[in-house]
């Protein structure tokens, strides 16, 4: 029994986590934030057993509402707020996103494209490489599924500022579930084109796809880290002041900041921040 | 003595109490399925459900048709069949008649390895091999209708060869022996004799077959190209009600969850459906076999 205990108090001393912080928690907001949010969570309750967090993926701007109404303690966002809409509450960046858009190498024929052609490309009036200065070949859109952040952030980057708030792909597309499925349909299907998660871009490149610039600018990290890319933005984590020494808020952005949570914005296929 | 006895009573209580939980099983699905999916008939009516091809759930005004993927399913479905039916026959047919020994050991080996290929390797063989084929054949991206249909021929087969095989290697000796005795040839009687007299039974082995082709989900998922439109061409794409579900499943909620549970009501009654049918065709050739085996 002693040495059941003396192995639990070792255990938690080399983890650091001495249950300093307890109670329970409502986070909320940006489902872009979410894939990060959840493990995120997860682990920092296994670090401090005595916090219960939950995270309602809302939205971005539902999510800052209910922070401001305090109904969250501290809320996602994809979107950058003003000062004007942030009322005093302060966003910490925690991650960037980053979407490459990827086509087949065959009956294709090109290597940039414009904003507004692909996002005429998918909302359906650009069927034809030909119109975007390519091969004269039919083009195969690839989709993702509704349930993906992708799928909603590459319309708000891409689709929303011509063709409105409403999503509304093409329906003349191929859906898939995943990157990974995404990046294998386009890699089989020639004339195809597609986007996924700018780490995941590496690998297509690998296999023989390619990467589109967009408005001649490559999707690197740094054409992201100094705003040149346009399919990209910055995650948030927002809470109503500047985060209190000391508060389970406060000690969460630290740990989403820590390697450790910059290796779960890894994992969910996110750009970590650049290391200053 | 004794104790021989208890053991029998225990084995009976056992297999009864399996049995039992079979049954039970397939009674709490079916409540399950129906009282998750019913609710939805509160807000949309059954007949713009079936006859809507507007699948926009998480639009400003939802639409739940599932008219463009019932046509998939059954597009892709039958187009499989044309395929696997004249093939899945003539191997079994090839099988229990013509082939030797080995040979058909060989066949029997193969085809059983070909039942317990798991689906997402299919679908793997898809994308990389069947797409492409169907892309130089039929045109199109490759993703679509026929590629499905193809990928569903080839999982169906085993099913159509097994049962077509077992119903004419079942069928009394008499019938075959009569029939060469009264002069006729070998591939006379198996035209004239043997494949009508089994008829039921490879009835029931293609029926089987379409049921298991219905319920597929993976590998048409991998194939089909998976686009919530109606099916036009047959190198376009495609989305199954089983395609639909899987899709939308991780992420529905409220109305569009019920809808979903709706669509696997449809899909319930459709192999429903095909069991009774099959039900039926073996009954018939049971009293065929034995009204034949009487006269």
């Amino acid at each position: 029994m002693k040495k059941i205990a003396s192995i639990i108090a070792l255990t938690l001393a080399a983890t650091g986590a001495f249950a300093q912080y307890s109670g329970n928690y409502t986070f909320g907001g940006s489902t872009t934030v979410a894939p990060i949010a959840y493990p995120a969570i997860e682990q920092f309750q296994k670090d401090n057993p005595g916090v219960k967090i939950s995270y309602e993926a809302v939205g971005s701007g539902a999510g800052l509402k209910a922070l401001l109404a305090g109904q969250f303690s501290l809320s996602g966002s994809s979107a950058e707020y003003d000062a004007a809409a942030l009322k005093g509450a302060v966003a910490t960046p925690i991650a960037l996103d980053g979407l490459s858009v990827i086509i087949n190498k065959k009956d294709t024929g090109i290597k940039n494209i414009s904003m507004a052609d692909l996002a005429k490309i998918y909302h359906g009036d650009i069927t034809n490489w030909k119109q975007v200065g390519g091969k004269d070949k039919p083009i195969v859109v690839v989709n993702r599924d509704e349930s993906s952040g992708t799928y909603a952030s590459f319309w708000e980057l891409v689709c929303q500022k011509p063709f409105g708030k409403a999503v509304a792909y093409t329906r003349n597309a191929i859906v898939t579930k995943e990157n990974g499925e995404v990046a294998i349909k386009v890699l089989s299907t020639p004339g195809s084109i597609g986007y996924v998660g700018m780490a995941f871009a590496q690998e297509v490149i690998k296999a023989g796809g390619l990467e589109l610039a967009i408005d001649k600018v490559m999707p690197t990290t740094a054409n992201i880290v100094a705003r040149k890319y346009p399919i990209a933005r910055s995650l948030f984590l927002i809470t109503r002041s500047a985060p209190v020494q000391g508060s389970v808020e406060k000690a969460f952005i630290d740990f989403v900041l820590s390697p450790r949570g910059q290796s779960i914005v890894k994992s969910a296929d996110y750009i970590p921040l650049p290391v200053k | 003595m004794k104790r021989r006895k208890l053991f029998e009573s225990a084995a009976e209580t056992m297999l009864f109490a399996s049995a039992f939980l079979s049954i039970v099983a397939v009674l709490f699905i079916t409540i399950f399925l129906f009282r998750s999916g019913m609710p939805l008939f509160r807000k949309v009516s059954v007949f713009e459900f079936l006859f809507s091809s507007r699948w926009e759930p998480t639009a400003a005004t939802p639409g739940y048709g599932i008219l463009s993927f019932i046509v998939g399913s059954f597009l892709v479905t039958g187009l499989a069949l044309f395929i696997a039916v004249p093939v899945g026959l003539a191997v079994g047919i090839y099988m229990a008649e013509l082939s030797g020994r080995k040979s058909s050991k060989i066949i029997r080996s193969s085809v059983e390895l070909l039942a317990g290929i798991p689906s997402v390797v299919y679908g793997l063989f898809g994308i990389v091999i069947i797409s492409s084929v169907s892309r130089t054949l039929f045109g199109g991206s490759g993703y679509s209708v026929i590629s499905a249909a193809i990928i569903l021929a080839i999982m169906t087969m085993p099913t159509i060869i097994n049962v077509a095989e077992v119903s004419i290697r079942s069928l009394p000796k008499e019938l075959k022996e009569g029939s060469l005795a009264l002069g006729a040839t070998h591939w006379q009687t198996i035209i004239r004799v043997l494949v009508p007299a089994a008829r039921s039974g490879i009835i029931a082995g293609v029926i089987l077959g379409m049921g298991r082709a219905i319920g597929e989900t993976l590998a048409v998922l991998m194939v089909g190209g998976n686009a919530p439109i109606m099916p036009t061409k047959l190198n376009g794409m495609v989305r199954t009600l089983t395609m639909n579900i899987i899709t939308d499943m991780s992420y529905a909620t409220g109305d569009h969850l019920t809808s979903l549970f709706a669509t696997g009501i449809v899909l319930f009654l459709f192999i429903l459906v095909l069991n009774l049918t099959v039900q039926l065709a073996l009954k018939k050739s049971i009293t065929e076999m034995e009204g034949g085996a009487g006269a």
